[in-house]
């Protein structure tokens, strides 16, 4: 049981604080309510490059980083398909200093056409480092616009292409800063050695000011169904060949979201999980293998992925895998076995307690998609999931025309 | 309403000294030392069985690893499917490590299924079989792993540089090639597991919410019951021979940007300057604020990341920066690089960025030593050296003593130009960059 205080300013800011003293430090995570998802698609990968010039100075403070390190800190942030997330870490007594820095950024930033540019290549290079230098690098860069057509989870966080980032403008991102930035489109929390009553009083000092902002209402395109099985072959310089499998699912809030994840962990959570037993270390098919959720807001995907082993053809990979699908789509899990991924399920809730700032990200995940509270009450919801509901699941998604394969050939 | 100055810091405390928890040491009945962490909220707990058992002590590539990864493929009772299944069962995790000097099995559990999950984990140290068809599945998958990797111009630019540095064979580069998978015996395999997984190799460090109880059970199972000790351990001799060469280009034609790797043989953490080497190696590439992130990433944009590392290996280290930048900009990045470090050599760091850099160390040093978990891997890190986790104080009050003046003679000691190597992996006009 995670406990917590809650509170709004009139800004129309959440502040969520959850105290433990088992640390001496203090975590600020702040996530505004903008990913990927809402570029302009002809400027993806803006809403990361964005996150890149939040650390490029603010209004009054010129440096965000050596302030932060002088008094013990650190920091960083990550920008998802749905979200954008700052988080630091300080020791307890400097608190103040983590409100100081992130208000500032709030209310406004320096808007420097240096950072702007040093940025833009700094990202650039990211892109390389992350999407081209690496074997299979490129996977999701062709995967997305595969399996979504219409839904901008079409392309990835980084962006679709180098080309669109090298031109970006200074006020194409003074206008995205007030459109996306501001108290009543973000969610605050404080975790750690902190008391509410502190936090309460420099939140209002600090974030109380900033004015509330008009934010546009989200209207998304949807992805209409998938009626057609969809498949893309690419060649590439890796020394294996690797399937990617996805299956359109559910969103994030849907019910079926916790039978959805169990799936995944009956397939691939753990050594004793069906495909890795099966497809690894009984058939030797594969040399790795993996299914797993994006876990996405909107209506995301089920994939398994896999190496294949040296030696085995896609066609034999592939119906193995669809056999391994088939079988759960069509037959019921034993107790045994649902009780095993419910198991694993609670264990890492606790594991995952332990951390003071990972309990202050996913107060904040669940507050924005709902309610705060929901972080005490999943593990009720996992235990809920009855075999029929594994089978159901299964059936809805492991079907042909709802998947679309990628097939990545190794260069002989 | 209190009146707001934005453009003024708030006031700050330094972090004078840090609290740590310190470990309580047990002896089992049959002389295993046992260390315990205890703390934390949560019921859970991180038990971990050290083995002088790494790639130090191997006769030939990839032993000490596979002898670790088969403990979890099959022993006198259970197979490897049943293994796994238990863990999962309990919500279990148990992982293998096989570094430098030290092999490790460590289990994570909650203390609800202590006596369940450790039960296994004694089978498996105890009583493993090495099927031999386990083995040819996990010896072909790291292959395969192995293969991926060498496909990464880090990884390339890392084996290289470790060769310039300790010298091919020895255990710190851990250099092999490809065909030694297809070499590999499952006999001797098999034989370095008997003679490193013994009592007399093995130390335990417990953290997390430890009560007399999981005392008792550990005593039970790894102290009183049959584990036969072993009096004739050998201990393994190896020569760093560093390279007369200091640069070396490798070549990746497909390569997109190249990665540059420059540093050279350093002392390790037990050196009088040590302290010292810790600030300097902070202050160039060691922290976000560093003097190569700042010049090379966030004032030139050359590269998505540039840092400096200190390894502090137990017979020996290294020094080296890492950076993957645009093969286009690989020679002027390379020039910025000796010139930062020649900076460090010529000019005295300011007051102000000496006392950042302090301060900066003396808060992450309370961030990463925190919680049980993380003092067990601390610790684990320091006991061959002869130290526990009071090291930290000791650094903080040391940390002190340091000056700009001192950093300045560390960087003209060591860090002439001539002393460092210079390894780059990118494409073929990368090369004369070197």
């Amino acid at each position: 049981m995670i406990e917590f205080d809650k509170f709004t300013l009139e800004n129309g800011l959440r502040v969520i604080v959850h105290r433990d003293e088992t640390t001496p430090m203090a975590a600020v995570n702040l996530l505004y309510n903008i990913g990927s998802k809402d570029e302009n698609p002809e400027r993806t990968g803006f809403a990361h490059l964005f996150e890149h010039l939040m650390f490029g100075g603010s209004v009054n403070i010129p440096n965000y980083d050596e302030p932060l390190q002088l008094v013990g800190g650190d920091n960083n942030a990550w920008t998802s398909n749905d979200v954008t997330n700052y988080y630091l870490t300080v020791p307890k007594d400097n608190l103040e200093t983590a409100f100081w820095l992130e208000s500032d950024r709030m209310l406004s930033l320096a808007f420097s056409e240096k950072s702007l540019e040093v940025q833009r290549n700094v990202v650039i290079e990211e892109f390389k480092q992350r999407y081209f230098n690496q074997p299979y690098g490129d996977v999701w860069l062709h995967l997305r616009p595969l399996a979504y057509k219409k839904h901008p989870y079409q392309w990835s966080t980084i962006g679709k292409s180098i080309e669109q980032i090298e031109t970006v403008e200074l006020n194409e991102v003074k206008e995205f800063f007030f459109k996306h930035y501001a108290p009543n489109n973000a969610i605050l929390v404080v975790s750690g050695n902190v008391k509410t009553e502190n936090v309460k009083h420099l939140a209002e000092k600090w974030f109380g000011p900033i004015e509330h902002r008009e934010i546009a209402e989200r209207n998304l395109p949807e992805e209409p169904e998938q009626t057609e099985f969809r498949t893309l072959h690419l060649e590439r310089n890796v020394p294996f060949d690797a399937i990617y499998m996805a299956f359109h699912m559910g969103k994030r809030t849907d019910n079926e979201f916790y039978s959805t994840d169990l799936v995944s962990d009956v397939l691939s959570n753990g050594q004793s999980s069906r495909i890795f037993q099966k497809l690894i270390k009984e058939r030797n098919l594969f040399s790795s293998i993996d299914a797993y959720l994006t876990g996405d807001f909107e209506p995301g995907l089920f994939l398994v992925t896999g190496k294949l082993s040296e030696g085995v053809s896609f066609e034999e990979a592939e119906a193995a895998i669809w056999e391994e699908l088939n079988k759960i789509a069509t037959e019921k899990v034993t107790d045994y076995e649902l009780q095993k991924v419910k198991n694993k399920i609670e264990s890492s809730l606790v594991f995952s307690e332990i951390s003071y700032l990972n309990k202050a990200m996913n107060l904040a995940t669940h507050e924005l998609l709902g309610d705060a509270n929901d972080i005490n009450t999943e593990v009720e919801k996992y235990r809920k999931v009855s075999i029929d509901d594994i089978l159901d699941t299964s059936t809805k998604l492991f079907r042909k025309e709802n998947c679309s394969v990628l097939y990545y050939h190794a260069k002989k | 309403m209190e009146k707001l100055y934005r453009n003024t810091a708030p006031e700050f405390k330094t972090v004078d000294s840090i609290e740590i928890l310190g470990d309580t040491k047990y002896t089992l009945s049959n002389d295993i030392q046992v260390h315990v962490i205890n703390g934390g909220s949560q019921e859970v707990l991180k038990i971990e069985f050290i083995f002088d058992a790494g790639i130090w002590y191997q006769n030939s590539p990839l032993v000490a690893s596979m002898a670790n990864s088969m403990l979890n493929e099959g022993t006198n009772k259970y197979n490897a499917a049943e293994i796994a299944e238990k863990f999962d069962f309990y919500g279990a995790y148990i992982g293998f490590s096989a570094a430098k000097h030290d092999a490790s099995v460590c289990l994570y559990t909650l203390n609800k299924h202590l006596s369940e999950t450790l039960e296994i984990t004694e089978n498996l140290i105890k009583g493993s079989i090495f099927p031999q068809k386990e083995f040819e599945t996990i010896l072909l998958n790291k292959k395969q792993r192995f293969q991926i990797e060498h496909q990464k111009t880090n990884v390339l630019a890392k084996d290289e540089f470790s060769s310039l540095i300790y010298g091919k064979q020895h255990p710190y580069s851990n250099i092999f090639d490809e065909s030694e998978f297809d070499k590999l015996d499952i006999n001797t395999v098999k034989e370095f597991y008997k003679t490193h997984y013994i009592p007399d190799n093995c130390k335990i460090i417990i953290a997390g919410k430890v009560d007399q109880s999981v005392i008792d059970k550990l005593e039970e199972l790894f102290g009183k019951k049959a584990w036969p000790k072993k009096d004739n351990l050998i201990d393994a001799k190896h020569e760093i021979q560093s390279s007369e060469e200091n640069k070396s280009f490798v070549c990746k034609d497909d390569a997109v940007q190249a990665c540059i790797r420059i540093g050279r043989p350093i002392f390790n953490k037990t050196h009088k300057d040590y302290t010292t080497l810790h600030l300097f190696n902070l202050i160039l590439g060691g922290y976000f604020g560093s003097r190569l992130m700042q010049n090379i990433r966030e004032d030139k944009g050359y590269t998505y990341g540039i840092n400096s590392i200190i390894i502090s290996h137990l017979k020996g280290g290294h020094f080296v920066i890492v950076t993957e930048v645009g093969s286009d900009v690989c020679k002027a990045a390379i020039d910025e690089i000796y010139k930062e470090i020649k900076r460090l050599r010529e000019e005295l760091v300011s007051d102000e960025e000496l006392n950042l850099v302090k301060n900066y160390i003396s808060g992450e040093m309370l961030r990463n030593l925190d919680s049980p978990f993380a003092l067990s891997e601390s610790l684990k890190g320091n006991l061959p050296f002869g130290l526990d986790n009071s090291y930290y104080q000791n650094f903080i009050k040391e940390l002190k003593t340091v000056d700009a003046e001192k950093i300045k003679t560390l960087a003209n000691t060591y860090f002439q130009e001539e002393d460092l190597k210079l390894v780059i992996c990118g494409p073929d006009n990368c090369r004369k960059s070197i």
